[in-house]
C-alpha cells in the first residue's frame, strides 16, 4: 500500500466518525494528517527533468578484468529533494567495487557524476539505462523514471597466443601465404625438377641434374605457398561441452576457436567462424585484424545450446564453406559425430578436429576415489580412443586436448611446423 | 541522527496513549502501548520496516477509540503525531538505507529533520486549536457542510495524487 493512500484512507476514516459521532476530537485526530499530506503534495516537484551520461573505461575487456563506469546525472528541471538513482548492470557483469546505486539531492541545473567497477565472464554487455525514483521532501508522491544511457561491453575470451599452424587443404586461394600450395613456383620448400625456362634465375639451375644431360639445362622448382578458406566451427551442444554439476568444456573450446582464428587470420588465411549450437551463428569468412574482431565479437557472444536438429554434425551447411577448403572442428565429439564428419572428409574438405577431452575433463573433478568412477572413465576412455582412431583412419587429423594442458603448448606440439629458415638447413 | 529523532517520535506516540489512557483508568492499555513501542522498536532494529504503517494504523485507531471514549483528547492528538512521525521517519531511515556509504546522506536528514518537524508542529497546533477552540454558534447544517467540503477537497487531492 502507498504512503499516500494510507494517509488518505485513515484521513477519511476519522472525518467520517467525526461525522458520524458529531464529535470533534475525530477532526482534531485528522488534522495532522491532512497537514502532512497537503505539504507533501503541494511540495512534489512537478516535472522530473534528468539527463543521463554513461562511459565506459573499456569498451573490449577480457574475461575479470576491470572496466570502470563513470554516470553523470543532470537535473534539468526544478530541484530534486531526494533522488534514488539505481544504474541497470546488465546480469552477469559484476560491482566489484564501489556502488551503482546513490541516493542525492539534486538542485536545479546539478549534476552528479558516479563511478563503480564491473568485472564479469566472457559476453556481450548493453548498459541499458539508469532508474532514479524521486521524492518530494515527505515522499507522499514518488516518480519514477527509466532514463537511457546505453553503451555496449564485450568481454572477449582469452586469446592464447600461437604460432604457426600447418595446415594443408587442397585448395588454395592465389594470394600468397603460408601453405603450401601443391604447385610449383617460388617457395621455400622443394617442389620439383623441370627444364630450364628463359627467365628462371641462374640460382635456380640444378647443376647436378644437369650435368647429367649434355643438352639440357634443369632448374629446381619450389613449392608455391598461399593463403587458404579456412572455416572454424565452433561446437556449441549442450550434450558435448555441459556435465554434471554446471561444469562445462565450453569456454575450453571457446578459448581454442579463438586461438586458431587468431592464429589462422595471422598466417594470412581467409576465416569463418560456424557456431554450432541451438542455432547456427555464421560469421562471414575475411582476412585480417578487422576479420580477427568479428570473429571476437562472435564468440564473446556464443552462448551452448541445444537442438533436435543440431544433435550431430550432419546439418554442418557445407555451402557455406568453398570446396576442397580447410575445416577446423572445434569440438569435444560424440560417438555420432563420425559419421557426418568423414562424409566431409569424402567430400574433399581437409578436416582437422581439436578435441577438448571429456573423459579426462570429468575424471578431474570427480576424482578416482571410487573404483565405479574409475572403471567408467576407462570403459569412457576406451571408447573415446576409438572414435578417434576411426576418424585417423578416414585420415582426419584429430587433436585430443587435456585442457588441463595450456592450449598454445598443444599447438606447438601437434600442429605447429618448423620455421622456414630451420626447415632450411634441415632440421 | 535519524534513529534518535526515530525512536523519540516512537516513544512520544506510545507514550502519549498510554498516559492518555492511564490517566482514564484504562492502564491495561497503556500496558499495551508501551509493549506497541517496544515491539516498533524492535522491528525498526531488524529493518522490517513494513510495521511501522501497520504500528501507525494501530496507533491512530487507538486514538480514535481513546477519543470516542471521552478520554483526554490532546494526549491522543500527541500520540497520532508522534506516530505519525515514526511512520515518517522509519520509511525515511529505509530510503536512506539505499544509499551507499560514500553518499553523504547528512544534509538530506538534517532537510528531512527539519521539514518533518515542521509538520508535525503545525499539524499539532491545528489539532490543538481545534482542541481548544469551539465556536458555539456554529450550526449543525454548517458544520456538516464544512466537513463534508474537506472531505471533497481530500478526494480531489488523492484524485490527483493518483493520477500523478
Amino acid at each position: 500500500m502507498s504512503r499516500s493512500l494510507l494517509l488518505s484512507l485513515l484521513t477519511y476514516g476519522l472525518l467520517l466518525a467525526g461525522i458520524a459521532t458529531l464529535h470533534g476530537g475525530f477532526i482534531a485526530l485528522a488534522l495532522p494528517l491532512v497537514s502532512y499530506l497537503l505539504i507533501g503534495y503541494l511540495q512534489a516537484p512537478e516535472k522530473v527533468q534528468l539527463e543521463v551520461t554513461r562511459h565506459l573505461s573499456l569498451e573490449r575487456a577480457t574475461p575479470n578484468q576491470d572496466v570502470e563506469v563513470t554516470v553523470t546525472v543532470t537535473n534539468q528541471g526544478p530541484a530534486l529533494e531526494e533522488v534514488l538513482l539505481q544504474d541497470q548492470v546488465p546480469s552477469g557483469l559484476t560491482v566489484r567495487l564501489k556502488t551503482s546505486r546513490h541516493l542525492v539531492r539534486l538542485a536545479r541545473g546539478a549534476a552528479y557524476t558516479f563511478t563503480y567497477i564491473v568485472t564479469g565472464p566472457r559476453g556481450g554487455y548493453e548498459f541499458e539505462g539508469l532508474d532514479a525514483q524521486v521524492n518530494d521532501h515527505l515522499a507522499i508522491r514518488n516518480t519514477k523514471v527509466q532514463m537511457k544511457a546505453k553503451r555496449r561491453l564485450f568481454v572477449f575470451p582469452l586469446v592464447t597466443r600461437v604460432r604457426q599452424i600447418a595446415i594443408r587443404p587442397r585448395r588454395t586461394r592465389v594470394y600468397a601465404g603460408t601453405i603450401p600450395a601443391r604447385a610449383g613456383g617460388t617457395g621455400t620448400e622443394f617442389f620439383g625438377v623441370r627444364e630450364y625456362q628463359p627467365g628462371d634465375p641462374p640460382h635456380s639451375i640444378n647443376w647436378r641434374a644437369s650435368a647429367r644431360y649434355s643438352e639440357t639445362l634443369y632448374a629446381n622448382e619450389y613449392q608455391q605457398e598461399r593463403v587458404a578458406d579456412v572455416g572454424i566451427v565452433l561446437d556449441g551442444r549442450l550434450k558435448t561441452n555441459e556435465f554434471a554439476s554446471g561444469h562445462s568444456l565450453f569456454e575450453h573450446s571457446v578459448q581454442a576457436a579463438a586461438a586458431m582464428a587468431d592464429a589462422l587470420l595471422n598466417q594470412g588465411n581467409r576465416v569463418g567462424l560456424l557456431l554450432y549450437s541451438s542455432y547456427l551463428g555464421w560469421t562471414l569468412p575475411g582476412y585480417g585484424k578487422i576479420q580477427r574482431e568479428r570473429i571476437l565479437y562472435a564468440l564473446a557472444n556464443a552462448r551452448p545450446g541445444d537442438s533436435q536438429v543440431f544433435a550431430n554434425f550432419g546439418h554442418v551447411p557445407t555451402q557455406l564453406f568453398p570446396p576442397e577448403s580447410q575445416i577446423v572442428f572445434v569440438s569435444p565429439l560424440a560417438d555420432d559425430d563420425l559419421k557426418p564428419l568423414i562424409e566431409l572428409r569424402a567430400q574433399g574438405y581437409d578436416v582437422l578436429a581439436i578435441s577438448p577431452n571429456p573423459v579426462k575433463y570429468e575424471l578431474s573433478y570427480l576424482g578416482n576415489t571410487n573404483s565405479n568412477i574409475d572403471l567408467a572413465g576407462r570403459v569412457l576412455h576406451m571408447e573415446r580412443l576409438l572414435l578417434l582412431q576411426r576418424l585417423q583412419r578416414a585420415n582426419i587429423q584429430v587433436v585430443d586436448w587435456d585442457v588441463k594442458e595450456p592450449f598454445d603448448q598443444l599447438v606447438k606440439r601437434r600442429l605447429s611446423h618448423a620455421p622456414a629458415w630451420l626447415r632450411a638447413v634441415g632440421r | 541522527m535519524t534513529t534518535i529523532a526515530l525512536i523519540l517520535s516512537i516513544l512520544v506516540g506510545t507514550v502519549s496513549l498510554a498516559i492518555g489512557y492511564g490517566q482514564a483508568g484504562a492502564t491495561n492499555y497503556s500496558r499495551l502501548f508501551l509493549l506497541l513501542a517496544a515491539v516498533w522498536l524492535f522491528m525498526q532494529y531488524r529493518k522490517w520496516y513494513w510495521f511501522s504503517s501497520i504500528a501507525l494504523l494501530m496507533i491512530i485507531v487507538a486514538g480514535a477509540y481513546g477519543v470516542w471514549l471521552g478520554y483526554p483528547t490532546v494526549w491522543m492528538v500527541l500520540g497520532a503525531v508522534g506516530g505519525l512521525l515514526g511512520w515518517d521517519l522509519s520509511d525515511f531511515a529505509r530510503r536512506l538505507s539505499y544509499a551507499s556509504p560514500m553518499d553523504d546522506t547528512r544534509p538530506t536528514e538534517r532537510r528531512h529533520l527539519e521539514r518533518a518537524g515542521i509538520v508535525a508542529a503545525l499539524g499539532l497546533g491545528l489539532a490543538l486549536l481545534s482542541v481548544f477552540i469551539h465556536f458555539q454558534r456554529l450550526a449543525f447544517e454548517v458544520a456538516v457542510g464544512l466537513l463534508l467540503l474537506a472531505a471533497l477537497g481530500l478526494t480531489r487531492l488523492v484524485i490527483g495524487l493518483i493520477r500523478k
